[in-house]
């Protein structure tokens, strides 16, 4: 585990344990983890089907709770929220990328991205009609502002994905294999994209992926096996060296 | 106000994207409610005809009436110095129209080749103008087999000495028209027979159930018949502009009646020919006051009107109940077919209650459209049927609806109840499917799509 300044750490796992039952038995999703992610990080967590990737950012987006541990997110133990404030939460600090994308279907682009900012109730309509075109032009949308989610390509629709999960300028973005339904070429804009936005909003993002070539792009790779953190490094390399040589990186 | 708005465009939208399903439902339910409307026109113009046929023949809107007894064993449905008594209610009442004394009576009435039982009432044309507005010539084909499509007589004639108007139906069955003479014979309060030969001067089209047993004649003829004198009368119908404020003024007239000197009967809603025996047994002699109601006078038909509403409602909550149990189901094919959505709601920082509001306003809208359709359609029903004029063919049916025509009615407050009640039980039947879906755990409803 890395150690950092603990105002700096937009996460903190301590000693996670996730359980989920499986008939009379339990299974042991994840096993203790201890894990601390700076703010402005951009973080791929690496790992075989079933290792306990989705797992920990469903953890860490608080839209599950762990069976024993705590999770901070920006200094706030999530342990004992309730629903409320875990929703809360969620709306004023975490920014969600799914796999599937996740648009409400029956919005168009400009609705979907809106959609946050009208849950928080901060900004008048003016000030949302700004700030969303604003992000939609960051992801290269502005022509298809009218558009549902049915007329775009996956990618496009991705990128209405990253604008949601962007618009409220939240501390963090956790995507979930956010390229697994992309092709490759589309893949890499799209993490070229976050990689930007990273770079100039200053925003954390997690992201969990199979693809090595994706990896690649990581300032950071955590790799999880059987619901333990086995390796946690500073770029691909190091877990290419830690697999079985032939760069194969997840299942 | 926009998160509310942003929660009805995904309804409607939503609702429009599972369009088939929301025309199935929502044509089920307007179905629904236009029966609803029609069931409720139907009671309404059922009630309408009943107060109208009503205070047309045997009640004002309140009525001073009474009893007079020589004796303690007598009971003569008089009242006596009529005009100082109607001087006191027109003083009294603001809220009155006009005022008019009647006669009561009962008489066998025979004519060459029938006779029937009818209640007498004894009019005075110069007090009440407003009679001849609702009393309207029957055609001769409507009593008379093989009669001309003209209206014959006139009205106007009651004005004339030993005159009568009787009912298309009363014609019918004495074979009567207009120029014939009837026999009116009855029992005097002194208890003598007493007879007096009148002559048909109109026949006036049914007013409802109450037209078989109601003929119209001039004040004097009752006066005669019942050898009283010129001041004695029947009842004081008091009509007013507003009939629903008939209890306030009964009330108020009570107070007032009392103040001056007279002797009330208590209060008991029921018509005046139901109260003789009650009357004969009690001990006292002279005059005494009875007030009452135009629903007192006729409590005996409203059973119709209940019995009507009690199946009407039966029949309406067995359909609502049927249109629950789909709504129910719609909305959770609705939420299981939209886990994804949920979770993806709730993920990004969506409340339970914004849940449970997104799919119960769906439910809303959807009830409230079908609704509103479905009154439209009532209402363009009711519009056609009255304007056709529709005869009932049969007496019995004739009989129960209490007119000669198929009469709906439909008010405002029944359309918006109408549309009241079928919102609220469609929001309702979603309200479990809607609970469900507000507490859908974010992560498994985000992994339902994974």
């Amino acid at each position: 585990m890395r150690d950092s300044g603990s105002e700096d750490l937009i996460v903190k796992m301590s000693q996670v344990i996730k359980e989920y039952p499986l008939g009379k038995l339990k299974v042991q999703a994840l096993r203790g983890i201890d894990l601390n992610i700076s703010r402005g990080e951009f973080t791929t967590i690496a790992g075989p089907s079933g290792s306990g990737k989705t797992t920990v950012l469903n953890l860490i987006g608080c839209v599950d709770v762990p069976s024993s541990g705590d999770v901070q997110i920006a200094g706030q133990s999530t342990t004992n929220l309730s629903d409320k404030e875990l929703t809360h939460l969620r709306l004023m600090k975490i920014g969600f990328i799914f796999q599937s994308f996740n648009l409400v279907p029956v919005l168009d682009v400009f609705q979907n991205v809106e959609l946050p900012l009208l849950l928080q109730g901060e900004l008048g309509a003016s000030e949302r009609a700004v700030r969303v075109k604003e992000i939609i032009a960051r992801v290269g949308l502005s022509d298809q502002l009218r558009q549902r989610p049915n007329e775009l390509s996956g990618g496009q629709r991705q990128r209405v994905a990253i604008a949601r999960a962007l618009v409220t300028n939240p501390a963090l973005v956790l995507a979930d294999e956010p390229t697994a339904n992309l092709d490759s070429v589309t893949g890499n804009t799209i993490i070229e994209l976050m990689k930007e936005l990273n770079a100039t909003q200053k925003t954390t993002f997690i992201f969990s992926t199979h693809d090595p070539k994706v990896m690649r792009q990581a300032s950071r790779v955590i790799r999880l096996v059987d619901g333990e953190i086995v390796l946690d490094n500073d770029g691909i390399e190091g877990v290419v060296e830690a697999t079985d040589g032939r760069g194969e990186v997840g299942s | 106000m926009a998160t509310i708005k942003m929660i009805l465009l995904i309804a409607v939208r939503n609702l429009w994207m599972a369009r088939r399903r929301s025309l199935f439902l929502g044509g089920a339910l307007s179905i629904v409610t236009t029966l609803l409307v029609l069931l409720m026109a139907l009671s309404q113009g059922m009630s309408d005809n009943m107060i109208h046929s009503a205070t047309t023949l045997t009640t004002g809107h309140v009525n001073v009436a009474g009893f007079y007894k020589a004796t303690s064993s007598d009971s003569s449905p008089l009242i006596t110095d009529t005009s100082k008594l109607k001087a006191i209610v027109e003083e009294s009442i603001p809220e009155v129209d006009y005022v008019v004394s009647r006669g009561r009576g009962f008489a066998r009435v025979t004519s060459e080749t029938g006779a029937l039982s009818s209640l007498l009432a004894g009019v005075d044309l110069e007090q009440e103008p407003a009679l001849l507005d609702v009393l309207e010539s029957a055609p001769e084909s409507f009593y008379k087999e093989g009669g001309s499509d003209t209206i014959k007589g006139d009205v106007q004639k009651l004005k004339d000495p030993n005159s009568v108007i009787i009912f298309a139906t009363q014609a019918e069955r004495l074979e009567v028209g207009v120029g014939d003479r009837l026999t009116l014979r009855v029992q005097s309060f002194t208890g003598m027979a007493n007879t007096v030969d009148v002559t048909i001067v109109a026949v006036a089209r049914d007013i409802g159930l109450l037209s078989n047993f109601s003929m119209f004649v001039p004040s004097e003829v009752i006066q005669e018949l019942y050898q009283l004198k010129p001041d004695t009368s029947g009842a004081i119908y008091v009509y007013l502009h507003d009939i629903d404020k008939s209890a306030v003024v009964m009330a108020r007239l009570r107070e007032v009646l009392h103040k001056e000197g007279y002797e009330l009967m208590e209060y008991q809603p029921a018509p005046y020919f139901a109260k003789f025996g009650t009357v004969s047994g009690e001990d006292w002699t002279g005059q005494k006051l009875d007030l009452t109601m135009w629903s007192d006078e006729i409590e005996f038909l409203t059973w119709i009107l209940t019995a009507l509403d009690t199946v009407s409602f039966g029949l309406i909550g067995i359909l609502v109940a049927i249109i629950a149990v789909g709504v129910m189901n719609t909305m959770w094919i609705s939420v299981r077919k939209r886990t994804t959505e949920i979770g993806t709601l709730r993920a990004v920082g969506m409340s339970k209650s914004r849940v449970w509001w997104l799919f119960i306003s769906e439910a809303a809208l959807l009830g409230l459209i079908a609704a509103l359709v479905g009154v439209l359609c009532g209402a363009l029903v009711v519009l056609t049927v009255n304007a056709l004029e529709i005869r009932i063919p049969v007496d019995a049916v004739r009989a129960i609806l209490l007119s000669d025509t198929l009469n709906l009615s439909l008010k405002p407050d029944q359309v918006f109840n109408a549309v009241g009640v079928m919102t609220f039980f469609t929001t309702l039947s979603a309200m479990w499917p809607a609970f469900k879906a507000a507490n859908l755990q974010p992560v498994e409803a985000i992994q339902q799509s994974e």
